[in-house]
């Protein structure tokens, strides 16, 4: 049997074929005008046989059509008096300090948004039933409109849906998606729960015809779709709810990370992702981080995701002095094109060039040597810079890489201190270009005792798209406070969810007996309107005292609690590859050092040992300064560092 | 001579101390208030009070706060692990239910440097619920709490907790968001010492005194981009909650070079209702106008004030003195001086000055016995309206504006929490002001009581609209409705009514003003055709 993971990105579009305990890895460009070219193109040149393939896809379809505001014509219907909900949103503006600040524009106009009369309440009590005649009258509307998709989000209908499923059936005859807010999000909360409705019904019909599309013409095997919760779904369950799909590249990677860290006996990681713009960076302790609290391009997306906080600074990040005389990198970015100074086609001075200038790369090795870099166009533009600073042109370089490093550092502490974890505890799992770049600073900045970096680290996202499971996500507001009811009784009420989770796993086709299943509650103090998300056993409530401890400094015994939200995962296993454990043969690196480069470390320009990362074997140690190469990343190690190849073919680098 | 590289780092620094304090606070929090609706704000302080950095939250607090800190170190001797509470508006405050927290850092045996943060609770006593009474005195505003000690080394002083709780409403909901309050000054401080050991205290001090420079710097940047001269403007207040006089408020700005002076003479004097700002907040609002000018990072702190001279006759409505009553001062006089600040500077510099935003925070307080529940419900919130158009294009429709920018209530949340129905929630169409580019459109909120409660609303704009610019027309005034048995009624700006189980209330919040003649962009069509 033959697996594929597929990760669709901006340039490339990266494959990992899995067939008989094998991994064959290929990159190929992509093809953003229809990106099922590349996808389809590169699994033809699989020259081994295609039997029962599975392909496992992480598309970025969703997520353009909502950043490039290319989505269906879409229409919402809402309680009457409620149809501005999703413009006004939460009546506050991006930018306090901004007299010219302008409001995201709401994915359906004014004229497409229509009100129905009904109204229930938060008990679950229908006030007014929908009055179906006037759902005719709508009908004709939304035809005259020609609308292409539909959403419908009405006041408190997580608390009884009756009265969206009467409208539901009424639209029946329009033969058009129809989003409903209780399936897509049951909770609480009217104007996010609207806000996710309407982005799945606007990102219907175009998910839909893309992932047809690449069905009708994947014949011989399977399709199943990357999700953003770190799992994957089926073709045709992710056409009816692809909002589950937005950001699932970016989420791949934080999987393929843990379960390669996890196997090499860490579990407790941070994650990595330094790219060309910006830097991702997950927690992970002991599973995947997952956050309910997501929004992108500005509209809020509330169906769970792994939690991914991205700050503007990557190896394309520009730097500029600004106003004040203060250094700064970054938001700005050169990205590929025109990309670095070095690329010798722009002029603003990037990451890059200053880990150019000072060495830490390689200009043979960038990119297999493939790129030409121009040094000389760097040193001018640093001349420059730096005369205007009144620095040496040293320290200019050294500044740049301070300053992103200081970035990417926030962006930790954000995953990390803010929810009340120890950076410490964990481990730094590096991949991405540009990460290897500046992990060892940033490990030593936060007193982080280890960074991980796997192999291929350019194809991690593609390689988490094998390493992930089927995962279905459940939820339902129930706001109950907690003394009413006995533990039993609130099992009782997972009961629904749970069977709607087995039906459709059965339709994923996962037996029960490799289905694992996850119960947990949004649980706060009775008067608090935030949740902490804990496991629901026997031990639940102390668990969330114990949490809310850790995230707030403070817990209360004595105060009464209430239960916001039911949750269920369902995770159903999947034959994946099994990382393959190599054996150290007492092999000396002598092997992969293939020169000394000088590198300015410290302010001092000193001898690093050069290596290639390829021929290192398990069982490798190499002592900082030393600098290895690989086709698409690059690591820098400092002098008080140490780098170990562990069995997997992982590089360890811990500090002295 | 300072290093670009390090105050790039140190500003990245202190204000992500600042955003963690903020996140601690809004999590750890009870009410909706300050859950959802993020009505607070978090900063640090250098040895002297002066304010380093905040997060950026309310705009309203900017200016303030380093008073409420500078008030703490003057009044109370702080040990380490000491926390001083406060809310006295002529103490640094704004109005009482805005409490202060305050807490020495300590390094190397001395209160080093200050964490603070405010939040607004939802009842802090006085003659109505919420708080934000239509009141004659700040004694009829509720408790009032001096810069005293509420934590002595580590240690509550539970008698002192004991006075404010039963002299609130909801003392329940009052202690978990104090004790919210505590938790982020705490996190503050052991964020604080860590980074006073990874760098250095002499490396921390100088930074601090650094970047109070480098934002005085853009402050300055701001400043020159205006001709040098006077500017002034006048407007008006709707009337002070008792009476019905308009309340006169007029601004001379003098530019000069690098400096600018606001002088505020020739206002009204403070009133006997509750539409009286003090000192603090003035400084804020004239404080937002300059920072939305200068360049987009600025950091929020000290430095920012220095080019600024604000002028502001004591005993006036916008330098008030005790016992004035203040309740309406921070959420509603504020938005005034923003908008004569305003108006005066779009006599020099038009292309960067919208019309009149709505100008109001529009709040509305509930409170009473739940008749069904038997428990004290408060039940306060804020409705946002139309922003000014600008130069560039229209205005944006149900937002807040200037001083504000809290979030509204879910629906969902809220009925489920109180005793009320929300019966229409939607942009109150053609209430921006027409122009070559139209203001932004008011809100309209309609609730209905299910229980008998007392309703307090303090708006303004429902007698003088937002002015638009250079042709463009003034947005609609607001309209205050209230629909029982008897037919509906229009109520003033502001009252206090007792109302009945099943009246509704209307509120339909002002829409900004338009930018340039309305038919103009007609007329230009018509030339280039001709």
């Amino acid at each position: 049997m033959l697996r594929v993971g597929i990760d669709t990105g901006g340039t490339f579009t990266d494959f990992i074929f899995y067939q008989d305990g094998e991994i064959h890895i290929m990159k190929i460009p992509s093809t953003p005008k229809n990106p099922a070219e590349a996808v389809l193109s590169g699994l033809n040149q699989w020259k081994g046989s295609p039997d029962g393939r599975q392909v496992i896809h992480g598309s970025t379809i969703a997520t353009n059509t909502l950043l490039e505001r290319k989505g269906a014509k879409t229409a919402l219907i809402t309680t009457m008096g409620f149809e501005d909900v999703l413009e006004i949103g939460r009546q506050t503006r991006s930018q306090l300090y901004n007299l010219f600040v302008r409001k995201t524009r709401p994915l359906v106009p004014g004229k497409l948004r229509f009100g129905v009369e009904e109204r229930t309440l938060h008990t679950g009590e229908t006030l007014k039933k929908l009055d179906v005649a006037s759902v005719q009258d709508m009908v004709r509307k939304l035809k005259e409109e020609d609308v292409e998709s539909i959403a419908i989000c009405l006041l408190f209908s997580y608390a009884n849906p009756h009265n969206e499923l009467a409208l539901l059936q009424g639209l029946k005859e329009m033969e058009i998606p129809v989003s409903v807010s209780h399936r897509i999000l049951p909770e609480y909360r009217e104007y996010e729960r609207c806000s996710t409705t309407v982005v799945n019904a606007y990102v219907y019909p175009i998910v839909e015809r893309y992932i047809s599309y690449l069905e009708t013409r994947i014949t011989d095997g399977r399709l199943s779709i990357m999700q953003s919760n770190g799992g994957y779904i089926s073709a045709k369950r992710a056409k009816e709810e692809p909002i589950r799909t937005v950001l699932s590249g970016p989420a791949a990677g934080v999987v393929g990370a843990f379960e390669i860290a996890k196997a090499s006996g860490y579990s407790n990681i941070i994650t990595l992702d330094m790219g060309g713009t910006s830097t991702d960076v997950s927690l992970c302790n002991a599973g995947l981080g997952i956050t309910t609290e997501s929004e992108i391009s500005g509209v809020p997306v509330k169906v769970p995701m792994i939690n991914i906080h991205t700050v503007g600074a990557g190896g394309g990040s520009i730097a500029h002095i600004d106003e004040g005389g203060s250094l700064r990198v970054g938001p700005q970015s050169a990205g590929a094109d025109p990309g670095p100074v070095c690329y010798c086609r722009a002029d603003n001075l990037t990451v890059t060039d200053a880990n150019l200038y000072l060495g830490r790369l390689v200009p043979g090795y960038f990119l297999g040597g493939d790129r030409a870099l121009c040094l000389d166009n760097a040193k001018k533009a640093f001349k420059k810079l730096a005369s205007s600073l009144c620095i040496s042109t040293q320290k200019t370089a050294d500044g740049i890489i301070d300053v992103a490093n200081a970035t990417m550092e926030g962006a930790i502490r954000v995953v990390s201190m803010e929810k009340g974890y120890d950076p410490r505890e964990f481990t730094l799992v590096s991949f991405g270009g540009a990460g290897g770049l500046h992990a060892c600073a940033l490990a030593r900045g936060l007193s982080i005792p280890r960074v991980l970096i796997p192999k291929n680290p350019g194809l991690l996202s593609a390689y988490g798209m094998l390493l992930a499971d089927v995962v279905k996500d459940y939820s339902q507001s129930v706001l109950i406070r907690i003394d009413e009811l006995k533990t039993e009784e609130i099992d009782a009420l997972f009961k629904p969810l749970i069977e709607r989770g087995m039906d459709e796993m059965s339709r994923e086709k996962i037996s029960v007996g490799s289905l694992l299943l996850e119960k947990c509650v949004d649980m706060r103090y009775v008067g608090q309107s935030y949740e902490i998300l804990v496991p629901f056993n026997e031990a639940y409530v102390a668990r969330f005292n114990e949490l809310h401890e850790t995230v707030y400094g403070y817990s209360d015994e004595k105060r009464p609690y209430e239960i916001v939200n039911l949750r269920v995962r369902m995770v159903g296993g999947v034959s994946k590859p099994s990382l393959k454990k190599g054996r150290s043969k007492g092999e000396s690196p002598a092997s992969a050092l293939v020169g000394q480069e000088r590198v300015v470390y410290r302010g001092e320009s000193i001898p690093f040992d050069l290596y290639l990362r390829e021929r290192l074997c398990p069982g490798n140690r190499l002592e900082g300064p030393a600098i290895l190469v690989e086709y698409s990343s690059t690591l820098f190690l400092p002098p008080d560092f140490t780098c170990d190849v562990d069995l997997y073919g992982n590089l360890i680098l811990s500090p002295y | 001579m300072f290093d670009p590289i390090k105050l790039e780092i140190f500003k990245n620094i202190f204000s992500s101390l600042a955003e963690e304090m903020g996140v601690a606070l809004c999590r750890a929090s009870y009410s909706p208030n300050i859950k959802e609706r993020r009505d607070y704000s978090c900063a640090i302080f250098d040895t002297c009070g002066d304010m380093v950095a905040q997060a950026a939250h309310l705009p309203v607090h900017m200016g303030s706060m380093p008073y409420s800190v500078k008030s703490a170190i003057k009044n109370a001797t702080m040990d380490k692990g000491d926390v001083v509470i406060l809310n006295d508006p002529f103490e640094g405050g704004t109005h009482l239910p805005d409490i202060t927290m305050v807490s020495p850092v300590y390094v190397q045996d001395g209160p080093a440097f200050y964490v603070a943060n405010r939040a607004h609770h939802a009842d802090i006593g006085g003659m109505s619920p919420g708080s934000l009474p239509l009141s004659r005195d700040i004694f009829q505003e509720g408790v009032r709490i001096p810069p005293l000690r509420l934590v002595k080394k580590g240690v509550i002083q539970r008698d002192l907790l004991k006075v404010i709780l039963a002299n609130v409403r909801t003392p329940i909901e009052r202690e978990g968001d104090l004790t919210a309050q505590l938790a982020a000054n705490r996190l503050g401080e052991r964020r604080f010492i860590e980074v006073a050991l990874r760098y250095g205290y002499h490396e921390v001090v100088d930074y601090m005194r650094e970047l109070q420079d480098y934002a005085e710097r853009m402050t300055v940047k701001a400043i020159q981009e205006i001709p040098d001269g006077g500017y002034s403007f006048e407007d008006y207040l709707d009337n002070d909650g008792l009476g019905d006089t308009p309340i006169k408020m007029c601004v001379n700005i003098r530019i000069n070079g690098e400096r600018a002076e606001i002088d505020f003479t020739g206002s009204s004097p403070q009133t006997e209702g509750c539409m009286n700002a003090t000192f603090p907040i003035t400084q804020s609002a004239v404080y937002y106008v300059f920072r939305c000018l200068s360049p987009p990072d600025t950091p929020s702190n000290a430095g920012c004030m220095r080019p600024l001279k604000v002028v502001a006759p004591v005993g006036s409505v916008v330098n008030s003195r005790f016992p004035a009553a203040v309740a309406g001062g921070n959420v509603e006089v504020s938005q005034r001086i923003v908008d004569i600040l305003l108006g005066a500077l779009s006599g020099a510099i038009p292309h960067l000055i919208p019309a009149a935003s709505s100008g109001t925070m529009n709040n509305v307080t509930i409170g009473g016995l739940d008749s069904e529940t038997n428990t004290i419900f408060t039940y306060y919130e804020t409705i946002a309206g139309g922003s000014g158009a600008t130069p560039e294009e229209n205005g944006v429709d149900g937002v807040h504006c200037h001083m504000t920018n809290t979030m509204n209530t879910p629906i969902e949340a809220l009925e489920y929490a109180n005793p009320l129905r929300i019966l229409r929630y939607e942009i109150r169409k053609g209430s921006g002001g027409s122009g070559r580019y139209r203001g932004g459109c008011g809100i309209r909120r309609d609730i209905q009581l299910l229980t008998d409660a007392e309703v307090t609303v303090i708006s303004e704009r429902r007698k003088f609209s937002p002015y638009g610019l250079r042709g463009g027309l003034p947005g609609k005034v607001g309209e205050n409705i209230v629909i029982s048995r008897g037919g509906a009624r229009r109520l003033g700006s502001k009252f206090a009514i007792s109302a009945k189980r099943g009246d509704i209330i209307s509120i339909r919040t002002p829409g900004g003003g338009g930018v340039g003649c309305p038919d103009t962009e007609k007329q230009e069509q018509k030339q280039d055709q001709g």
